[in-house]
């Protein structure tokens, strides 16, 4: 049961994911061939660095419209399918509660671990050129020392960050879509409201963890070397993550409870 | 064998108003039966609470013995009151899903159904006129074999001709140990293919007997009844 | 073609009287085979519980008689048939009868309207 509702809930949202992220490809692909294989670092001229700036920041604000689309797409699916005039034919498939949400949770991490695929494919691909790696290959010194570590192995642990946080995501947003459906009245209104006032809580708890466990950015982080650099991204990485996990652990146990005892379709 | 469907003090309660309050009732199998009452007297939520999409306040629902969960969700087929297919959906895949999540789901027969009302498969839902929409819904519903199918509301939005052939696709389909519960506000209609009706007044039950029981016992009509029981 | 059935009486009745009468007016001969329950209550456009508690009344009184695999037949007993026919006509002047009470005639005058309306009928092709 949990495979077949997984491979529906899959294909009714493939269409619209492949066309986003074929556009996002087809737009890196371009971008390298037209616009990344053609600059000439032998020279930094101010033209050439606002080019780069210009193309970086419209390149970073394309990744980041397909990743919200990609969130909205699990979002909405798993209102609409759950919640709405569909919520009626979900809810009487011989699935339990449990499976429905595992569907959705299982769904909604491929969708988004696909989408850091294509993003990281898009990264890689424009940044990859022979001009770009020779360039980059005068300043890697300074920048390995800068970091602590190379800048691919640190581009690695962002994209493994970036996997692990696709989970808490996922759940996050059910959670909020979850309990917003509690008010029959609001249904939107509160579950965005639930997002907001949870994530101020959240904040506010990892806050004080921080400043307990002495990892708050103080102001001599700009004095710190590689070395001492690199010590602080692990601590603070690992932190969040437990913190994110923690956080994780508790939504799920909200919803789970939420779609097996007050499921009330209006 | 235990009931097909059994109330026990059943309460459903909205903010401060109560759609059902403490019903008791139970169902036989191979029946017929008409769930009739003015609008919030409580029929669509006691349907709901059979689908196991509402929760009830207090009380128990049992549907077999059993409490609506995924068990029960295998022997019960539900007609809601509203469309509930994705619009987006064609004709072919909405047959599909059901077939794909329904053991007792049997093609054969809503093919049938489809191909005499010229229905075209690659049609999607969201083009369907509203009446072509209940009745493709129906099909669906009435072709699973099911125990208890709950109708909400099958011939409330549809013209006199497309009643017919609902209340004939009802007839035709259900099998003599399946129980069909419908909810209706047209009872003139249908009172010849029900067994037994229900009336809900004010989230209680006011009547529960057979049709013909009605007409032995006061000479006239369930809908002649049902008009004095409940007249403004 | 759903059956004509009249609202205030009970339905399994109504099907007895449909059924007897299609027999009398020879829809059915005797010793034939009726349609099964369902395809009978699809026809009238009812329950077919209901259908089946209107054959069962049939059968007790003999009308109709089931064999258990091959379904349910028209008595082949011409006595029964006949006095079935008998019951009918019977219930069909004495409601004439009483109808005729209503509108203030006595039985005499009723059958003299009866005579006259008879005369009058078969006079009328020699006009």
């Amino acid at each position: 049961m949990l495979r077949k509702l997984i491979k529906f809930d899959l294909k009714s949202g493939a269409r619209i994911f492949l066309l986003l992220h074929g556009i996002l490809l087809a737009v890196g692909l371009s971008g390298r061939l037209l616009f990344m294989n053609h600059l000439d670092f032998s020279e930094a001229t101010p033209a050439l660095v606002s080019s780069i700036v210009l193309f970086a920041s419209l390149t970073l604000f394309l990744l980041m419209a397909v990743c919200f689309c990609t969130w909205l797409l699990i979002a909405v699916r798993f209102y609409r399918n759950l919640f709405t005039g569909e919520g009626y034919l979900t809810w009487t498939l011989p699935a339990s509660a449990v499976e429905h949400l595992w569907a959705k949770i299982i769904s909604g991490i491929i969708w988004y671990t696909l989408d850091c695929l294509v993003v990281a494919a898009v990264i890689l691909m424009l940044v990859t050129g022979q001009n770009v790696t020779d360039a980059y290959s005068v300043i890697a010194p300074e920048v390995t020392a800068e970091l602590g570590m190379p800048l691919s192995t640190f581009g690695l642990y962002l994209f493994i960050v970036m996997i692990i946080s696709c989970f808490s995501s996922v759940i996050m947003t059910y959670f909020c879509i979850a309990v917003g459906q509690l008010f029959p009245a609001h249904r939107v209104l509160c579950a965005i409201a639930a997002y907001f006032i949870s994530g101020l809580i959240i904040q506010a708890v990892s806050m004080g963890l921080m400043l307990l466990l002495k990892l708050f950015p103080g102001i001599n982080l700009s004095i710190l070397n590689g070395e001492q650099l690199a010590q602080y991204m692990f601590s603070a990485i690992t932190l969040s993550i437990a913190i994110m996990f923690a956080v994780s652990a508790a939504e799920y146990a909200a919803v789970h409870y939420i779609m097996k005892k007050k499921i009330n379709l209006l | 064998m235990s009931p097909i469907l059994e109330c026990r003090n059943l309460t459903k309660k909205y903010g401060g108003s109560y759609a059902l309050s403490g019903l008791n009732l139970t169902l036989e199998r191979g029946e017929i039966i008409g769930l009739l009452g003015p609008n919030g007297s409580g029929k669509s939520s006691l349907i709901k609470l059979a689908a196991g999409v509402l929760q009830p306040t207090a009380g128990e629902i049992l549907l077999s013995g059993k409490a609506p969960g995924a068990e029960t969700k295998r022997f019960v087929s539900y007609l809601p009151d509203r469309s509930y297919l994705g619009r987006q959906m064609r004709v072919s895949e909405a047959v599909d899903y059901y077939n794909t999540f329904y053991d007792n789901f049997r093609p054969e027969r809503a093919s049938g159904m489809l191909d005499s009302l010229e229905i075209d498969r690659r049609a999607r839902l969201s083009s369907l006129s509203k009446g072509t929409l209940e009745k493709v819904q129906l099909i669906l519903v009435m072709s699973r074999d099911a125990d208890l199918y709950l109708l909400d509301e099958p011939i409330g939005g549809v013209d006199p001709a497309a009643r017919d052939y609902i209340l004939q696709t009802i007839l035709t389909n259900y099998n003599e140990n399946a129980t069909v519960l419908l909810s209706t506000h047209l009872i003139s209609d249908i009172e010849n293919i029900l067994d037994r009706v229900l009336f809900l007044r004010g989230g209680q039950l006011a009547l529960n007997a057979s049709v013909d029981e009605i007409r032995t016992e006061y000479g006239k009509s369930v809908d002649t009844l049902f008009r004095e029981v409940f007249k403004c | 073609m759903p059956w004509k059935l009249d609202s205030s009486r009970p339905i399994y009745l109504q099907l007895m009287e449909r059924i007897q009468h299609d027999i009398i007016s020879g829809v059915y001969r005797p010793g034939d085979k009726i349609p099964s329950v369902r395809d009978l209550a699809l026809e009238a456009s009812v329950n077919p519980n209901t259908m089946q508690k209107a054959l069962s009344e049939l059968e007790r009184s003999g009308l109709v008689y089931s064999q258990r695999t091959s379904g349910r037949f028209i008595t082949e007993d011409e006595k029964m048939l006949k006095k079935m026919k008998m019951d009918l006509a019977a219930e069909h002047i004495q409601q004439f009868f009483e109808q005729m009470h209503h509108l203030g005639f006595s039985d005499e005058e009723a059958l003299d309207l009866i005579r006259e309306t008879l005369r009058r009928k078969n006079n009328e092709p020699d006009s």
